[in-house]
């Protein structure tokens, strides 16, 4: 899962700065993920559970928040239960989850709560300042993975003109995602369809849309099946 | 019981004179047919028990024939088998309930042919179901635990006979002493029996309980069993009521009747918190008892797995590359145990490319992400395109350096696995002749199995596109 969404865009930016707050139950793992981002990203709060993490984000008000799916405390709902909690700030505050589950039902279960972006914990420190950046921009991020979970809930037909637009991917955005399942980079897909990374962008935002939107029949059985909604 | 030395099955023979009894029962007890059948005709002199017992057996004693036929269903005879064979449990049947309560309910009455041959009428299919139930389970424990309790009983294998003989017995004695003129008290012993018949029945519940461990048992079984304590229960409260009142007036009887339901309503009352309690403290030992085992085994396999895995990355600390393999065909192991669906199918056409992957990921070092989309059974085809990708794997991981990405989207018609690495890429015409591995693993294989194969290699990375079938209109993407 460490393929590299959208590198060599990052050096691009690096006059930016983000704030970032982290939340992650383990101890080790947060002081690694500190280490591990770039110098420009500055982290100003830290959370272990939920309770907590609504108070730090509520507090800090930060550009991105990186937050685990599996977190104790609250109700039991772990990432889910923060972002439905910080409800009042999404528009300022950005979320991008971060986990070690490879379960679909963890995963789009914060998709659909608000979080703009899901990558794994294995990822590079590059890779995930590049995500930071990206989510902060109001992109979303999309690792191989959660493209194949979108595959799969969507189905790969693309729509027709008469479907409801939240229901299906188009044409365009079924090649897109099946270019990030594949491995490649937003800059790679921009390259592999002769648009622009912008346009790439674009794209993969109306999926992260229609993820969280559709209420499409398929993608209801799907996420019951796996005990989601 | 189990005492009984080893005899023949008792079968009506060949030999007859009339309905083949006698012999049959000489052949049983060991005794001369001379013998029997003149005790018989002797029998038959007093009062006619002779011609009843012969009626009896006639109807209830199968042919040689029947036997037979029942024992090639079944492994044991349905009357007193001979225990020289141990029966598989299937046969084990034999103590069923609805007997066992005739006998009891009908005991010191004179049982008369008619009650027992129902009671046995209605025994002696269902056993046959049974065997033929059971026969498909695995023999031993395992099938004995999935049967209810009552059929359970091995000791009672042979209780019913026993109950039913000691009733006729008794049932017997006291005719004929009321022939000779004693006076027989039949006003006590009928509640009597009738109070004791119910004791055992309800006792024999308990037993059975106790035996199950009184946690194991299914809802079905609980019915049986509340359904028997009930009327054992009614039987001892009618015996005792009879017994006690001392007529049979009906008045009295059931004003005694209203009067000891009310007092068991509240005896009922007032025991019940000690019940339920009683019950509840049983549910929540079974419940710590399922939470201890589910702990157990995710401490057994944490052990066999993470901390031998974690061991071992602390020998091999000063190898990075050792560490990183372990580690991650550990992070693998440990994500199919918690992630696998257990209900899917196994052997899928996405399990064999995952396995492919780990393999690679085992040989080289290198990570390999695998992501599927759908899923299909894997065909003779899709073989050559599994070899294939796990060529292309092994390229990739071997020259590129990096993780690589492979990407499975398949449907019943048609399967493509993308194999991506970010290596510095090559340029196959630069690829010497003798080098086969891309031009006959991946590239001639896929054209001899009717699929398609594309590498496009630049010096940012390198992917292989593998299709099965091969598509009407190649790939949907720019390039092809």
């Amino acid at each position: 899962m460490n393929t590299t969404q959208g590198a060599g865009t990052g050096p691009v930016r690096t006059a930016r700065s983000a704030r970032v707050v982290i939340v992650d139950d383990h101890a080790i793992f947060r002081s690694g993920l500190k280490a591990d981002l770039d110098p420009s990203i500055h982290v100003v709060g830290e959370a272990a559970t939920v309770e907590q993490a609504i108070a730090v984000i509520a507090q800090q008000r930060p550009d991105v928040v990186l937050l685990d799916v599996h977190l104790p405390g609250g109700l039991g709902g772990g990432g889910r239960e923060v972002i439905a909690g910080s409800a009042a700030l999404l528009t300022t505050t950005k979320f991008l989850a971060l986990s070690v589950s490879d379960a679909a039902e963890d995963v789009v279960a914060v998709i659909r709560a608000g979080a703009r972006g899901y990558v794994t914990k294995t990822i590079s420190g590059a890779e995930i300042t590049d995500a930071v950046y990206r989510v902060a921009g109001g992109d979303a991020v999309f690792s191989p993975r959660l493209a194949g979970f979108v595959l799969d809930a969507f189905g790969t037909a693309p729509a027709d003109i008469a479907d409801d637009e939240l229901d299906k991917l188009s044409a365009r955005e079924l090649e897109v995602m099946r270019l990030i399942a594949r491995g490649y980079s937003y800059k790679e897909v921009a390259k592999e369809l002769f648009i622009s990374i912008k346009t790439v962008e674009t794209h993969v935002s109306a999926v992260l849309r229609k993820l969280q939107l559709s209420s499409r029949h398929e993608l209801t059985k799907w996420a019951a099946e796996r005990r989601l909604l | 019981m189990t005492t009984v030395p080893a005899r023949p099955p008792l079968v009506r023979r060949g030999d007859r004179f009339l309905a083949g009894v006698c012999s049959g029962l000489a052949m049983h007890l060991g005794w001369p047919v001379r013998n029997v059948r003149v005790a018989m005709v002797l029998a038959s002199l007093a009062g006619g028990a002779g011609v009843v017992f012969y009626a009896w057996l006639w109807i209830m004693v199968p042919t040689a024939d029947e036997s037979a036929r029942r024992q090639a269903r079944r492994p044991a005879s349905p009357i007193a088998p001979a225990v020289s064979r141990e029966p598989v449990p299937a046969s084990v049947p034999r103590a069923a309930a609805p007997a066992g309560t005739g006998a009891s309910l009908g005991g010191p009455g004179a049982v008369p042919p008619g009650v027992a041959d129902g009671g046995r009428g209605v025994d002696a299919a269902p056993p046959d179901a049974r065997g033929y139930a059971s026969g498909g389970q695995a023999p031993g424990h395992a099938s004995e635990a999935a049967r209810p309790p009552w059929f359970r009983f091995r000791e009672m294998r042979y209780g019913k006979e026993i109950l039913l003989g000691v009733g006729l017995l008794l049932a017997g004695g006291i005719l004929v002493a009321q022939l000779l003129g004693v006076d027989v008290p039949l006003g006590t012993l009928i509640p009597a029996a009738a109070v004791l018949g119910g004791a055992s029945i309800a006792w024999m519940q308990l037993d059975e309980t106790r035996r199950a461990g009184l946690v194991d048992k299914t809802k079905a079984d609980q019915a049986g069993g509340w359904a028997r304590l009930a009327a054992g229960l009614a039987l001892v409260v009618a015996g005792v009521l009879v017994m006690v009142s001392g007529s049979g007036s009906w008045e009295q009887t059931w004003l005694a009747l209203l009067a000891s339901v009310a007092v068991l309503g509240g005896v009922v009352l007032v025991l019940l918190p000690w019940a339920l309690k009683f019950w509840r403290d049983l549910e929540a030992e079974r419940a710590g008892r399922i939470r201890e085992t589910e702990r157990a085994e995710i401490a057994a396999h944490l052990h066999d797995s993470v901390l031998q895995t974690l061991a071992l990355i602390q020998r091999r600390a000063a190898n990075e590359h050792d560490v990183v393999r372990l580690a991650r065909a550990q992070e693998r192991e440990l994500r199919g145990w918690l992630f696998e669906d257990p209900g899917k199918d196994a052997g899928q056409l996405s399990d064999r490319i995952k396995a492919a992957a780990a393999e690679v990921e085992d040989l080289l070092g290198n990570a390999v992400e695998v992501v599927s989309v759908g899923d299909a059974p894997v065909s003779e085809g899709h073989e050559a395109l599994i070899q294939a990708s796990r060529e292309a794997m092994l390229n990739g991981s071997r020259h590129g350096g990096g993780t690589v990405s492979v990407y499975l989207e398949a449907s019943d018609g048609r399967a493509e696995v993308f194999i991506k690495d970010r290596g510095p890429g090559f340029d196959l015409q630069d690829v010497p002749e003798d080098r086969l591995g891309v031009r006959e693993s991946i590239i001639g294989r896929m054209n001899r199995h009717g699929g398609t194969a594309t590498i496009t290699s630049t010096s940012e990375g390198t992917e292989v596109r593998l299709g099965f079938p091969a598509a009407p209109q190649d790939s949907t993407e720019g390039k092809p």
